[in-house]
Order: structure tokens, then sequence, then C-alpha cells
């Protein structure tokens, strides 16, 4: 224990773990790829190194199939087109992505938490030193870059950095689309403790207009400004390198997409089912062009403005949480979405608190994907049509789990905790 | 109306020249014990008007249908081609609305998966520029049988009157092998029919075949096969006949070079999936030794015709140890669909072409048999399958023709010397992706009852599927309500009985 607590009083330690964490992990990729036809590299970090082997050949990235990415990702990962050892450099840039956005952690949480260093360091490491963390990206995915874009836009905004967030808040749906949602937690949540706000003893029934004046507040211009001129300035230049094809696999496919291959959204199966020629003569209502329904109005409306006054980082942990619970594709990855947002809400949340209900929780939380995982071997490498009823309902029976878990975290936040 | 008739008689001692007999102009053969070729050239003005016009779009049309049912191959009818239909063809420069498909499904079956020839064709990846006479577009289907051809012909293209058109039609169905070849040059269309041997084999052929009318001429011969005088020559002897201007068998001895030639090792492999298949079937091919080289240049090569609902990831063939790992040294060439994410339905070309090289052991290749016996090599090529339609089942079997195998190896002749082969037979889909100067060395597969290998994919069992469209709603708006709840209501002072609420740090 003193150990422990001697550790995780130094930031050196702590931050040098995990450093030590993702650099045996990389030099591990790297014997594993070269002895093994098995690698540990990410597919998809072939697919972005051979979209920047297509730029430096000053081809477009998409002339790579199954690149659906900006294309600043394959120009960010240049360097990995030089001989030798540059392959790695798009693992270890995302690497010191998840350092850089576990630095951001541990200092919201001692300026805006105000937690003491010990305490911000162990939860700060919920991120740094998670395996999952440092496995993700020390394989090349680029979800860890990802994160560091999320934790900086959280900080710009904590830090009443408006400019700056709302560049980030552009440069990240531009990335990756889902980042949108944080739109509206920040824009509510910048109606707290603005100059301009009005004193509260204001009684009576305000007017519309009032109202509206009320709540378009300079902070918040400035922000829904910042993000759109970012957003925009990114998507015509990268249209203007790169035509419609930059249009068509980084938005529109991510739009048009029908995921029928088996994944832990509880609509895959319903996708599959509908999507397939032979159900045509059966009667359907296509709910599932609906499912978009639920999931917006929990993730962009009803959270944001019943939760983000109160605490903005932990809902934007229920925001994203909803997002991709309720979301119509969900693999491991997504995960990591709202993985990145736990060390805000954990420390006051009843999850800890309650050893029986955290504990439980995780207990679910694992054995609904583990139910699930089993039922995804016996199709994928025995051929067993686990479809229905056993992948169904192990993918509904884990959206329970989830919608459970949602729960807690918004009654957390609704108590003030 | 051209006809060429070739009977190849395997053992030389089954053959005397008393079982055939010339009367007028026709040509009797008695329990001939021989393989069978037959060849009808027809020229474009003898054809229906409909089916002349519809040729007329197209600058070449090659047709290859593969019985599936393993045959031997005596030479000079060595070349070998994956069971089932493959189409090959160029357009017209203009004529790319061809109907090729709606051709193609009136005269081989109309469950061939063909909607339109503009996206159910893929393009043949042509690496020898020199192989000018390579069609663009290539295509697939597998095709147990072509009895709905012979149907065609009899109804459509031979005179009411004819029944020896007829009955040469039934014959077809015992073909292991017929082409159909047209060009714009020759203006001709050839039907090219191979039979490994008589109907009933014991028996040997027992026919008399005639001159129909005056302006047809037939051309028969019947031939043995002699050993190699020049490595890279093939030698025949035997009798040729002219029906209507010899009126005795003409003896007969000529040697050709080839394209094709038979292997002079024992060596021949056998194609199954490992099980389980899975999602994620393995190919496997076992080829027993002896595997050295027929001669220096040559490379081992397999050549795969995938339907849609299997395809290969090429962008994991890059990596040598995966390759190693498999007993294959390179992908040469994939032609076709290889989307990973789209499933069978919305796939509408007919699948993909993959060339692989095959890596041989350098055990096998320094020859050294001082065991005696060899292992069998072993191949493997892992492959994916599409998700297939909903079905009321729980798997939907879904059919592989077996690929070819064959050596690749330098030739001293060029591609232009080897057609002077009066039994050359070209596109075949794989010559293409080869420099003209190879020469093709095939390796027989030993086959069980058919060259088809069956997967089962396990599909969405729509049986079962009744309660997912309203289970799956119902609890997306059960959670939805639940969530809007806690959001209402949740957490509310005093709407919550739990003890361990710690009002002390309520910020409000």
């Amino acid at each position: 224990m003193a150990v422990a607590s001697a550790f995780f009083r130094s930031s050196t330690s702590v931050f040098s773990a995990a450093v030590l964490l993702r650099v045996v992990l990389l030099v591990y990729g790297l014997v594993q790829d070269a002895y093994s036809p098995i690698k540990y590299t990410d597919i998809d970090y072939f697919v972005f190194t051979d979209a920047a082997r297509f730029i430096s050949q000053g081809q477009s990235p998409y002339a790579r199939d199954t690149y659906r990415y900006t294309p600043l990702l394959a120009w960010l990962l240049y360097p990995t087109t030089w001989p030798g050892y540059w392959f790695s450099f798009g693992k270890v840039l995302f690497a010191i992505g998840d350092i850089a956005a576990g630095w951001m952690m541990f200092k919201i949480l001692r300026n805006h938490s105000s937690m003491t260093k010990e305490r911000a360091l162990k939860f700060s490491s919920i991120w740094l030193l998670n395996p999952m963390v440092a496995t993700i990206s020390t394989r090349g995915s680029s979800e860890g870059l990802l994160g560091v874009i999320v934790i900086a836009l959280l900080w710009a905004v904590l830090a009443r950095r408006i400019a700056l967030a709302g560049f980030l808040l552009g440069f990240a749906v531009h990335f990756k689309i889902y980042p949108f949602i944080y739109a509206a937690s920040i824009v509510w949540w910048l109606g707290q403790g603005s100059t301009i706000q009005k004193p509260k003893s204001t009684k009576g029934p305000k007017s519309i207009m009032s109202k509206l004046a009320n709540f378009v507040t300079k902070e918040r211009i400035e922000f829904a400004l910042y993000s759109i001129v970012a957003f925009l300035a990114l998507n015509v230049v990268m249209y203007q390198a790169y035509g419609h094809a930059f249009l068509e696999h980084s938005y529109f496919y991510h739009l048009v997409r029908i995921d029928h291959r088996h994944n832990f959204s509880p609509y895959n199966t319903l996708l599959y089912l509908n999507s397939s020629p032979s159900n045509i003569s059966s009667t359907s209502f296509e709910l599932e062009r609906l499912a978009f329904l639920p999931q917006l109005l929990l993730s962009v409306v009803m959270i944001p403005i019943a939760l983000a006054k109160r605490d903005l980082p932990s809902t934007m942990l229920a925001q994203t949480f909803a997002f991709v619970a309720f979301n119509k594709v969900c693999t491991s990855q997504y995960f990591l979405w709202y993985m990145m947002f736990l060390p805000f809400y954990l420390p006051k949340s009843t999850l800890l608190q309650s050893g029986r209900i955290g504990g439980s929780a995780l207990i679910l939380w694992v054995l609904g994907q583990v139910a699930w995982l089993q039922q995804g071997y016996q199709l994928e490498f025995l051929g067993k049509s686990t479809f229905v009823p056993g992948l169904w309902a192990s993918s509904i029976l884990f959206f329970v789990i989830n919608t459970g878990m949602l729960a807690i975290v918004i009654r957390d936040l609704k108590l003030g905790r | 109306m051209k006809q060429r008739i070739t009977y190849l008689v395997p053992e030389a001692d089954d053959f005397h020249p008393d079982l055939l007999s010339v009367r007028d102009a026709s040509l009797s053969v008695r329990n001939l014990k021989a393989a069978k070729e037959h060849r009808i050239t027809v020229g474009l003005s003898e054809l229906p008007e409909k089916l002349r016009n519809v040729l007329g779009e197209w600058r070449e049309l090659h047709i290859r249908w593969v019985s599936e049912t393993p045959y031997d191959a005596p030479p000079p009818f060595t070349s070998r081609v994956s069971p089932g239909l493959h189409v090959f063809f160029t357009p017209e420069e203009k004529g790319l609305k061809a109907p090729l498909c709606p051709l193609l499904r009136q005269t081989f079956g109309h469950e061939l998966k063909c909607n339109s020839t503009v996206t159910a064709f893929t393009k043949a990846p042509i690496l020898s520029k020199r192989f000018s006479h390579s069609p663009s577009l290539q295509y697939h289907s597998h095709l147990p049988s072509i009895t709905h051809l012979i149907r065609y012909i009899q109804d459509k293209l031979c005179p009411p009157s004819s029944s020896s058109c007829k009955n040469g039609a039934s014959s077809l169905d015992s073909t292991s092998y017929t082409d159909i070849d047209y060009d714009t040059i020759s203006h001709a269309l050839t039907l090219n029919a191979f039979f490994p041997s008589a109907p009933d084999p014991s028996i040997g052929w027992t026919e008399t075949i005639s001159l129909p009318s005056t302006s047809s001429t037939i051309e028969i011969g019947i031939l043995n096969h002699e050993p190699n005088p020049d490595p890279e020559d093939i030698a025949f002897a035997g009798f040729l006949t002219v029906l209507g201007k010899d009126t005795k068998p003409v003896p007969t001895r000529f040697q050709t070079i080839t394209r094709h030639y038979p292997l002079s090792t024992q060596t021949t492999y056998k194609a199954h999936f490992q099980q389980p298949t899975g999602l994620h079937p393995t190919l496997q091919l076992t080829l027993t030794p002896p595997l050295t080289p027929p001669a220096q240049s040559c490379k081992l090569h397999t050549y795969l015709t995938l339907p849609s609902h299997l395809f290969l990831d090429p962008y994991s063939f890059r990596d040598p140890l995966f390759l190693a790992s498999h007993n294959l040294t390179a992908l040469h060439s994939l032609a076709g669909n290889t989307d990973l994410e789209a499933p069978d339905w919305v796939v509408s070309e007919w699948g993909s072409a993959a060339l692989l090289e095959l890596a041989i052991p350098p055990s096998t290749t320094s020859a050294s048999s001082e065991t005696g016996k060899e292992d069998d090599m072993t191949v493997t090529v892992p492959l994916h399958l599409r998700y297939l339609p909903a079905a009321n089942r729980a798997h939907t079997s879904v059919p592989l023709p077996w690929p070819v195998v064959f050596w690749a190896c330098r030739s001293e002749e060029g591609a232009a010397k080897m057609a002077t082969n009066p039994f050359d037979r070209r596109v075949l889909g794989y010559e293409g992706l080869f420099g003209e100067r190879t020469r093709f060395v095939h390796v027989p597969p030993a086959g069980g009852k058919v060259l088809v290998e069956w997967v089962d994919v396990p599909v969405l069992d729509l049986r079962k599927a009744g309660w997912v469209e309203m289970g799956t709603v119902g609890v997306v708006v059960a959670a939805f309500l639940v969530i809007c709840w806690v959001l209402l209501f949740g957490g509310r002072r005093g709407g919550d009985q739990k003890k361990e609420v710690k009002s002390g740090k309520k910020k409000q």
C-alpha cells in the first residue's frame, strides 16, 4: 500500500510508467510483426499507412480501399512512408497522444475538480495505465488520437479558451463526426457563470425574446463561429484537394452504410434482417430507419439540457455512453470514446462509492460482452448459425446492461455527485 | 458449316484400321476406345438473324463450360479450366450496352447471376500487353450441366427437320468441356466439345458420321499420341479422312508445338475446405510429391475462380510471413470484387479471379528421396465469406469450383507459333496473366466425385426471426423511456428512497 501510495504521489513515476507501458507494447509489437504471420499491428494502421504512401506518390489517399477518414490523418502519418523504423511513427504519435490526453486529464482534475495531486494521478491512471488504451494506440488505431483532441476540447472549454475550444470541436468533428454531440453540452454549459448572465433574482415569466437574448451570449456566439469556421475551412481545403472522394468516404459513407456484419449494437440483427433481399415479402415497418431518433434525442438534446450545467465532463460521458449504446454500429473501439471521461465521473460516482453497485456493474458489463463474444465466436469461427436467438439476445442483453449503467450515471449527475 | 472430329486413341494397341470404314460420304467407327473432340464452325450467315445481330455487337466472345466430373486429359487436350461456366468477351467500342446477360440466361439458364453486362462482368487484368487477343471482360458462374444450352440449340438453332442436329446437340450432355468462340475477324461461331471417352467406355465409340449436305465439310482424324521427339513438341500418328473427298483413311504423322503440356510425373492435387469453415473458410490444396519443376524456369501456380460469396483480402497477401505460413509465394493477380464490407446481395459482379504462386518446399525441389516416400505438400488459401440473404434455414450451401494448378514455364517459342497447333485452346482466363513466351504444364486433379467444394454459410434463420423486429424496437423504446424518466425524475430529493444520498454534497 505504501509503495502504491508513494507511486501515485509522484507525477514522474505515473507518467514514466505510462510511457514505459507503451514502449514495451511498441517493441513487443515490432517483434511479433517481424516473426509471426499474425500481426500485432491493427489492420486499420495498414490502411492509414497505405493512404500515406499514396499521398507521398502524389495520389489521393482514397486510392486505398476502405480509407474512410480525413486526408489529414494520412498527411499526419506521412513520415511512415520513410524507410526503416519510421513505419512505426504513427503508433508513436498515437501513444504520445494518449499520454498528452492523460496529462490534460490530470490538469483538469487538479484545477477544475480541485483534487489532491495523488488522487488526480490515481484517476488519470484509469486512462494512462489502462492496458486497453495503451494497446489500442500502440496497435495503430487512430481512436487514441481522437482522445487527445476531445480531452483538449474539454480542457479548453473549462479554461474558457473559447476560440481554441471552437477550433478543436470543428477539428474533432472533421476528424470523426461523432464529437458534434459535444457542441450541445458545451453551448449549454457556457451559459453558466457567464458575465452577461442576469442576476437570478429576476422573477416572473420571461418573454421568449428575453430568454433568447439571455441564451445568445458572446461566448456562445464565439464558440459557434470558431467551430463552424474551423469545420468548414477544413472541409473546403480537403474538398479542394481531393474532391468528391473526400466527401464520399469521410462523410457520406458513414451516413449510408448498412452494418449488417455482426457487432455489439442492439440493431444489428434487425439491420441484417431488413437489408436482406429475401425479406421483402414480410411486413416490416423499417423502424430501424428511426434509430437515430432516440440516439440523438438523448445524446444531443435531453442529456445536455438536463445535466451540462451541473457537470460538463460527466455530461459528456453520459452523452457518449448514450450515443454508443443506441448506435446502429458498435464495436469495442467505441468503448474508448466514453472511457476517456471516466476519470472525471468516477471519483464521485455510485459505482465507486458503493462497491456492490460498482462491482456488479463492472461484472455485468464484462459478462454482457463475454456472452456476445461467445455467440460471435460460434458464428465466426465454428460456422454455427447463432444470429437468432443467441447473438441477438446477447446484444440486447448488453444494451440493457448499458442502459442500466447510463441510468446510474445520469442519476448520479442529478444528485450532484 | 465445317466440322472436325478427332478421336484420340490413348492405347495404340486398341486401334486397328478395320475398326473404321469409309463408304460414299460417310465414315463408320466401331468399338473405338478413344477420347473425342468435335469442332463445328458455323458461318455468321448460317445463323438465325436474331443471334447474328447480337453477335455483331461484340469483337470477340469465348465461352468455356467445364463439367464438374473429373476427367482424363490426354494430349493434345491437356489444358484445364475450373468447372462451371466461364465467359470472356470484348465488346465493340461503342457497344458496351451489348445484351450479353440476357443471351447467357436464355442459353445457359435463368438462374445465372447476370443482371447487367456492365456490372456483372469484371475487367480482366492483362499483365502482358503482347497477349493482344486477351478479352477485356470476364464472367463465371457455377453451372453443373448444360441441358439448357442443349435445349436452346435444339429449339432455336437446329433446322426443325434435322434429327442429326438434335441428336448431336443432346450428345453435348456427356462432354467434359464445351467451348464456344466467336470473333469479328473470322465471322464464324465455333463450338468445340470434348468427350474423354465414349458414353460407355467399355464399348467405345460406335457411330457413323455422314456429310449432311454438299456445302459442308467434315474432316475426321484418328490419332495416337507418340513419344516426344522434341521436349517442346508433341507428336501424333494416325489417319485423316475428309468425307466426300477421301475414299479411304489417309495415314498421317505430324508434330506440333503446344501451349499446354501434361505432367510427366504422377503429381496430383486435391482441394477441400478445412473444418470448421466458419465465416473465414480456408481452402486447402494437397499436392502429392514429387514436386520437381518440369524445367528450371517453371513456377507452380494456382488460378482460383471465386464466386461472389467468397473473396480473399489482397492486403493480407502482401506480408511474406503470412504467405510463407500458407506455403504461398505471391498473389500475382486479383480481378473482380474484393470489397471487404459488402454483403453478397449488393455485389453485382460475378466474383473474382486470383492467380497465386505456390511455394515449393526445398526438400522436394532437391528431390531427396532417401526416405523413399515424401510427404504431401499442403497449400492453404485463407478466404472470407460474405453475408448471404436471410432464409428459412440456418445455413445456405454455396459452391467453389476447384482451382486449376499448373507449372508456368518459359517457352522457346512465342504465342503466335503456339497458335499454329490445330488443337490450341486459347482464352482460359489465366494465360493473359503471363508473358507470351509461356507454356503451361498441368497438374491433374485427383478428384473424388465432383471438382466442386461446398461450404455451409450460417445465415439468419427467418423461422426464428419473427420476434426480432418487435423485440428490438420494444427494448430500445423501453430503454429510451427509462432514461427519459431518470433524466426527468431520477435523483429527485425525496423521490429516491436510497439512503446513500449524500445531501450535503448537493449543489442545489
